[in-house]
């Protein structure tokens, strides 16, 4: 059901994003990108909450169904955070003329939190599944969440004066009209759901996985 | 209900245990009374560390009850603590200290009355040796150490594991003294239950209690 | 209390007795500081005085994850762990004990340290405010010792332990250290403002803190088994 809304919403997305939405006067044709970038880092940020959520829920219950759906997100991050890199370097290039730019601050900071993202994979790798290993990502991902305010102050007090990242929202709420920000809307809803969708299925696909091992290790066991 | 002198001081129902996908200890039950000395036998891999470590509230359990000493674990696992002693595989002591600051450090952990330490080192013998680096001393020392180490804050609940491992004969009288003062219940692994006449064995295969 | 005192008497006294961590971090220092020097030749404008000051950082952090991966160690090779672990001791006790020990290894490594940096690099010129830089290092160190031994206590128990811990760190360090470069280089030049530079230092004792609270609640969980 997740799917179909996922589809759904995919479809109309990119036909208002195609069609319907009137071309950017300062950047072209090109700028329609923004309506893949900017709702795939939105996602990114939503997921890396998510995991740590659970993570959290994980410390307090010791499920090991809540490791599941702390790392599951995390990984989500990793694959939609990549995408947030890539799609916005696409867009740099084309509007600035570089892959990236190290002043930055919005650029800095996620790529931090990617960063993050990935240690927190080399952590998961280098365990042995089970509960430490469970255990030690909740924590780490807990540590995260320390992470995403100082990186904010940060790099906001390392590179005073030198943005260049264009602003989305400020504090007169969207910066663009009408019809621009209705297709962002429905291009947000879309990716969302998108995620939802990747994130159930993932953690149907890891349930499955287990039971397999388990029924595999029970068949050896008898034999 | 039985009086708080005379509750048991370990208590485990379906006590499972794992380590990745291996169940070290796979539904223990079993019960030692307060005063009562369990002797552990089974071969290499039955579990028995594993149960020490889990009484010891050194590992958690997975699965099923344990109580020690009247707490359970693992939620009042902190509360248990000061009620037992444990002597595990290795000695516990850091080899660039010497024997008696191991046990200062030890005594102060485990909020040891002052006079602790020297009591401990006289019962196990190594009055003399306190002084000295515990890498420079014997592997028998080493484990007499370790002995004075679990007894340091008189313990109501002795945890045992292969206890006798390189003891010499000096060393083995001292801990059969240690045991013959102890008042409280002793739990321990060995491949001498000859030794601890007295005891009562309970035989562990495969993380299961056998028979 | 007791149990934090005892454990911080241990550290020190292992370190004293052993003494071959604090030679070590030294060493790497200063190895790193020459062959900079040498790298840069005869830079001594203000660009190279900025870059030395960026490398100051990188090297303080690269120390300290010397000092971190053998946290534990002993503990770990020798067993110490069930010892330590099955005593009535708030478990929190063990991280703060060794938090402590590593910010004071770092502090005499920087000790040693800083005079030879102004040696080296800034006798000409401008150079960045000394009492400003004393004090972020010693905010920083702070924030590096108490995250550090967390991560430390985390990574010790398992394989790639030399590997895992430095890449677990790095992005923490990344917002520290780029703080820290900018409030000091800031120093340089005379037009900087006290506020800006009460910020930058406020932000790096807003490090400490978040990082001090989550070390605090988190480590019993890193060490339970």
């Amino acid at each position: 059901m997740a799917a179909s809304a996922a589809a759904a919403l995919m479809a109309a997305a990119l036909a208002m994003i195609f069609f319907y939405v009137p071309t950017d006067a300062d950047q072209g044709y090109s700028q329609r990108i923004f309506y893949f970038h900017v709702p795939i880092a939105i996602t990114t940020y939503v997921l890396f909450a998510w995991g740590a959520v659970n993570a959290a829920r994980y410390l307090w219950k010791r499920d090991q169904s809540l490791d599941l759906k702390s790392y599951v997100p995390m990984h989500l991050g990793v694959i939609f955070g990549s995408l947030t890199l890539a799609t916005g370097s696409i867009w740099a290039q084309i509007s600035w003329g570089t892959w990236w730019f190290w002043g930055d601050t919005q650029l800095t900071t996620f790529l931090i939190i990617f960063l993050f993202n990935c240690a927190y994979f080399m952590l998961r790798f280098s365990v042995e599944p089970g509960e430490r290993r469970a255990t030690y990502s909740a924590v780490y991902a807990l540590l995260g969440v320390g992470l995403i305010p100082l990186s904010v102050l940060g790099v906001r007090f390392a590179q005073r004066n030198e943005l260049i990242h264009p602003i989305t929202f400020n504090s007169n709420g969207a910066n663009m009209d009408g019809s621009m920000f209705l297709t962002f809307l429905v291009a947000l809803a879309a990716i969302l759901s998108l995620a939802v969708t990747m994130y159930l299925v993932e953690i149907r696909g890891k349930r499955i996985d287990d039971r397999v091992r388990t029924i595999r290790r029970l068949v050896e066991e008898r034999a | 209900m039985s009086s708080p002198e005379r509750a048991p001081a370990v208590v485990c129902e379906g006590l499972v245990r794992r380590f990745g996908e291996r169940a070290a200890l796979d539904g223990v039950s079993l019960a030692v009374a307060a005063g009562e000395t369990l002797v552990l036998t089974g071969g290499n891999g039955a579990g028995k560390t594993t149960l020490l470590r889990v009484l010891a509230t050194v590992l958690r359990p997975h699965a099923g009850t344990v109580s020690v000493a009247g707490h359970e674990l693992p939620r009042s696992a902190r509360a248990a603590r000061p009620s037992i002693g444990y002597v595990g595989h290795e000695p516990l002591v850091y080899p660039d200290l010497t024997a008696r600051e191991n046990l200062e450090l030890y005594a102060e952990l485990h909020l040891a009355p002052p006079g602790s330490c020297d009591e401990a080192l006289a019962m196990v013998g190594l009055e003399r040796r306190a002084r000295d680096r515990t890498a420079d001393l014997s592997r028998g020392m080493r484990q007499r150490l370790a002995l004075a180490r679990a007894w340091l804050h008189g313990p109501a609940l002795l945890l045992l594991d292969e206890p006798t491992a390189g003891l010499d004969a000096e060393g083995r009288e001292r801990l059969a003294g240690m045991l013959a003062r102890h008042g409280g219940a002793a739990v321990v692994a060995t491949h001498e239950p000859e030794w601890f006449a007295g005891g009562r064995e309970l035989r562990l295969e495969a993380g299961r209690v056998a028979g | 209390m007791r149990a934090y005192r005892a454990l911080l008497r241990k550290d020190l006294l292992l370190e004293l007795r052993g003494r071959e961590l604090v030679p070590a971090m030294l060493a790497f220092v200063l190895g790193a500081l020459l062959l900079v020097r040498f790298g840069l030749g005869g830079e001594t404008q203000a660009g190279g005085t900025r870059a030395a000051t960026g490398l100051l950082w990188v090297a303080v952090v690269f120390t300290s994850m010397l000092a971190l991966v053998r946290s534990f160690a002993q503990e770990r090779e020798h067993g110490i762990w069930d010892g330590i672990l099955s005593a009535p001791i708030d478990r929190a006790a063990i991280w703060a004990a060794r938090s402590t020990a590593t910010l004071a290894f770092l502090v005499v490594t920087q000790i040693v340290a800083l005079p030879l940096f102004w040696l080296f690099f800034l006798q000409e010129g401008r150079a960045p405010s000394l009492w400003v830089l004393a004090g972020a290092l010693l905010l920083a160190d702070l924030g590096v010792a108490m995250l550090g031994s967390l991560l430390a206590g985390l990574a010790s128990q398992v394989h790639a332990r030399e590997v895992l811990l430095p890449v677990l760190f790095l992005p923490f360090a990344v917002p520290l250290v780029t703080v820290a470069v900018r409030v000091t280089v800031d120093t340089i030049s005379p037009q900087t403002s006290g506020f800006g530079t009460l910020e930058g230092l406020g932000f790096l004792a807003l490090y400490d803190t978040i990082f001090g609270l989550l070390g605090w609640a988190l480590f019993e969980y890193v060490v339970e088994d």
